[in-house]
């Protein structure tokens, strides 16, 4: 009985002080040793305890807690995959307010406030027409094809840097899949090693902890659904589709190729395209064929128009000699819009005249100039300015959206934490006090042990005396 | 509740965090003065604010448009004065070439300067803006000098011709408002801005008619002096007159639009500021407040991390 009770209180220590060794272990849940006292043996006098045993090693976990942290993951993912696609795509328009503090005062005039994007670039076009409308000099001439190259240059970097945001949304849609299918191949095996050690009667808490840690890291790419098997294995869908099946991995994801070239997501040998919802696939795929499209198609439908009107003016005029047949803008879209090559090594050549014979006019300057003011039909009825700053606004809400929605998702995956921490969680201030309580109880069984030593020793003396 | 070692580290590095990005963001306010930088700050008030910077730069367009043609319209009112000077000394010579007292030696004096006269016209009305050097007075016509004469052998014009035409090209002043200061040489369309020079409207034909001046008094027919030639003149002199009169009007028109212009960019600056900018006060202090929390928590946290039942056990 004696040593009996030193091994369970040296169980006691040393599940003490696993917990202690996991405390910064992401994912541990704390064990803990559940301890009764041994069947009694029936004497004439009555039971007779026979110590204490160790029935089990138990895990303290919240099944509830672990399935809502899975769920909020997911959202989590989600938010972060459209926060950062749109945080790559703000900073694509480069359209940021300048300023230097010493405005800031409660009775700013604001007059430092400016603006270096594309919204700016094009007030200048405009004001660079209305310039050489006024006075007809080479240099104003000179102004108006040097405004109009940083236009278009700036038009073609925004393309290009949303078509790149876009992209990498594809190049995180490709490694997000990458990296599930190593997840359910590792749950797969989690689940071999976890049936045949609870098979075996044995303890397998350390591979549930690693099991859920993979479930929660599956879950922050997409939304998952689990069921549990009797024999502890865990079935694992994904849009509709089971993927893990007790300790075998029954089909795994792979990308394909949408139509429009980007790629979305389908079952591999099942061949079953998917409809994935939450986690940072979903978000990266949601980003990228939502907001970032419509901005692409915005700045594309924005530039177009903007060739377009200009170009209709100004390639039916003629330049001050009188000669014609060049045209302004190049290109149709915001990717591949430029000042023609003629205009750019020769501004003189521009055509702001409306007959060949008055090679002073310049009202067509005036009347491109005033195509600032001007709704335009292909834009919603808006002003070039307008429809810009409205696309600008749309992006800003998305993304001020998508913040909101990290932050609150944070702060729920926070407070789930904690309330994990509280139910699973190793405090060293506990263990510390396990430890002692075992200690102790070693102790007095240690003492139980020289006691009866001692009176071993008695009787023996007696024997021999 | 159980609170795991771990729950004091993680929740207070998450309010770590959250703290210095509060404090992050409101020093970047204090240092660029602006509440809104990216769209993402205030979508709503970034779209204002863009709006208002363009609008405020167009209002600058303007008044740099407008400061142009103050300059030209000074240009114009050089030529218009001495165009006067010239006009009334041509009446004078009418007047006083009419009287019976005059030898054909006087009128023949009197002839020389009325040649000068038209030099000086033709000069005049060949005049260059001084800004853009293309001529003032040849209405959209490319660089070439509006005015060209015929001279005879010994030199006097005979004929002028105009190849310039009658449009003048108009600027952008303000909102739907456009002007010219340009006035076209020579309009015998009768419809459109009037000629300078000659203008089928008001019957003006300065040159030609000084021209006739100088060959009645050649020819001594001071009949037709103090007569056609007298009359013509004055109609040259009210076609003057009306220039001067209208160059006032626009310089008018000019001067209202930039005072308005300027004040349309000053209240543009106050709603810029208003959108955009940070209340220096009120953000001071949302930063002393986090900047004092995140001293706290860190203060706190220290503390409290250096607490344990190990400190007490031995």
């Amino acid at each position: 009985m004696a040593s009996r009770s030193l091994q369970t209180q040296m169980a006691g220590v040393e599940v003490a002080g696993q917990n202690l060794a996991n405390v910064n272990t992401t994912g541990y849940s704390r064990q803990r040793v559940v301890i009764s006292s041994a069947p009694d043996l029936q004497t004439s006098a009555g039971p007779e305890g026979t110590g204490a045993n160790v029935t089990s090693i138990q895990q303290v976990v919240s099944s509830l807690l672990n399935s809502q942290i899975q769920t909020q993951a997911s959202a989590s993912g989600y938010a972060n995959a459209q926060q950062t696609a749109y945080q790559t795509a703000q900073n694509g328009l480069d359209e940021f307010l300048n300023g230097s503090g010493a405005t800031a005062s409660t009775s700013a005039a604001g007059a430092s406030t400016s603006d270096s994007g594309l919204s700016g670039q094009l007030t200048s076009l405009f004001n660079a027409f209305s310039s050489l409308a006024t006075s007809p000099s080479a240099s104003s001439q000179q102004a108006v094809v040097g405004a109009a190259q940083n236009l278009a240059t700036t038009f073609n970097n925004i393309s290009s840097q949303l078509g790149t945001a876009s992209a990498d949304e594809d190049q995180s849609v490709s490694n997000d899949v990458a990296s599930a299918n190593t997840l359910l191949s590792n749950i797969a095996g989690l689940n071999t090693e976890i049936v045949a050690a609870q098979g075996s009667g044995g303890n397998a808490n350390d591979l549930l902890d690693q099991r859920e840690q993979d479930l929660e890291n599956l879950s922050g790419l997409t939304s998952i659904t689990t069921s549990t098997n009797t024999n502890g294995a865990v079935n694992v869908s994904i849009g509709g589709q089971t993927l893990v099946s007790g300790n075998k991995v029954s089909d795994t994801l792979q990308t394909y190729t949408a139509g429009n070239g980007h790629l979305l997501v389908q079952t591999a040998s099942g061949g079953v395209q998917l409809t994935l919802s939450g986690g940072t696939i979903q978000g990266a795929i949601d980003a990228r064929d939502g907001t970032l499209a419509t901005m692409q198609g915005n700045i594309d439908s924005l530039a177009s128009n903007l060739i377009t009107a200009v170009n209709t003016i100004q390639n039916n005029g003629y330049n001050s000699a009188g000669g014609s047949g060049n045209t302004f803008f190049t290109g149709t879209n915001a990717g591949n819009i430029g000042v023609s090559y003629a205009l750019s090594n020769n501004p003189g050549l521009i055509q702001v005249s409306s007959s060949p014979t008055t090679g002073g006019d310049t009202s067509l300057a005036l009347q491109i100039s005033q195509l600032a003011g001007t709704a335009q039909s292909g834009l919603n009825n808006q002003t070039f300015g307008d429809y810009y700053d409205a696309t600008v606004a749309e992006l800003g809400t998305a993304l001020s959206d998508a913040n909101t929605q990290v932050t609150n998702q944070t702060a729920v995956t926070n407070m789930l934490a904690t309330q994990r921490g509280a139910v699973s969680g190793v405090s060293t201030d506990e263990e510390m006090t396990n430890l002692m309580t075992f200690q102790r109880a070693y102790e007095a069984s240690a003492q139980l042990v020289t006691t009866i030593n001692t009176m071993m020793g008695d009787t023996l003396a007696m024997k021999t005396s | 509740m159980r609170i795991a070692t771990n729950a004091y580290t993680d929740s207070m590095l998450n309010q770590f965090n959250l703290l210095a990005s509060q404090q992050q963001n409101l020093q970047s306010q204090v240092s660029t003065g602006l509440r809104v930088q990216a769209p993402s700050d205030d979508p709503v008030a970034m779209q204002n604010t863009l709006g208002y910077l363009a609008n405020q730069s167009t209002q600058t367009q303007y008044s740099a448009n407008i400061a142009t043609l103050q300059t030209r319209a000074t240009s114009v009112d050089g030529v218009l004065q001495s165009l006067q000077t010239i006009s009334s000394r041509a009446g004078e010579i009418a007047t006083s070439a009419g009287s019976a007292t005059n030898s054909q030696s006087d009128l023949n004096n009197y002839a020389d300067e009325v040649n000068t006269l038209i030099n000086q016209v033709v000069n005049a009305a060949n005049t260059k803006d001084p800004s853009t050097g293309k001529y003032l007075f040849g209405g959209t016509a490319s660089g070439t000098a509006p005015f060209s004469t015929t001279t005879d052998a010994s030199g006097d014009v005979t004929a002028v011709t105009y190849s310039g035409n009658t449009t003048v090209n108009k600027a952008q002043i303000g909102a739907g408002m456009t002007a010219s200061v340009d006035i076209p040489g020579a309009n015998t369309s009768g419809t459109g801005p009037r000629g300078l020079i000659t203008d089928s409207q008001s019957g003006a034909d300065f040159l030609n008619h000084l021209i006739s001046l100088r060959n009645d008094l050649t020819a001594g027919n001071t009949t037709a002096v103090t007569g056609t030639d007298s009359a013509n003149l004055q109609k040259d002199e009210n076609n003057i007159s009306y220039q001067v009169a209208n160059n006032g009007v626009v310089q008018n028109q000019l001067t209202a639009a930039a005072s308005f212009a300027t004040s349309n960019g000053q209240n543009l600056s106050q709603m810029i500021s208003n959108s955009s900018s940070a209340d220096l006060m009120t953000t001071m202090v949302q930063l002393n407040q986090a900047q004092t929390s995140y001293q706290a928590a860190l203060q706190s946290g220290a503390k409290i991390m250096q607490l344990s039942l190990l400190n007490y056990i031995q």
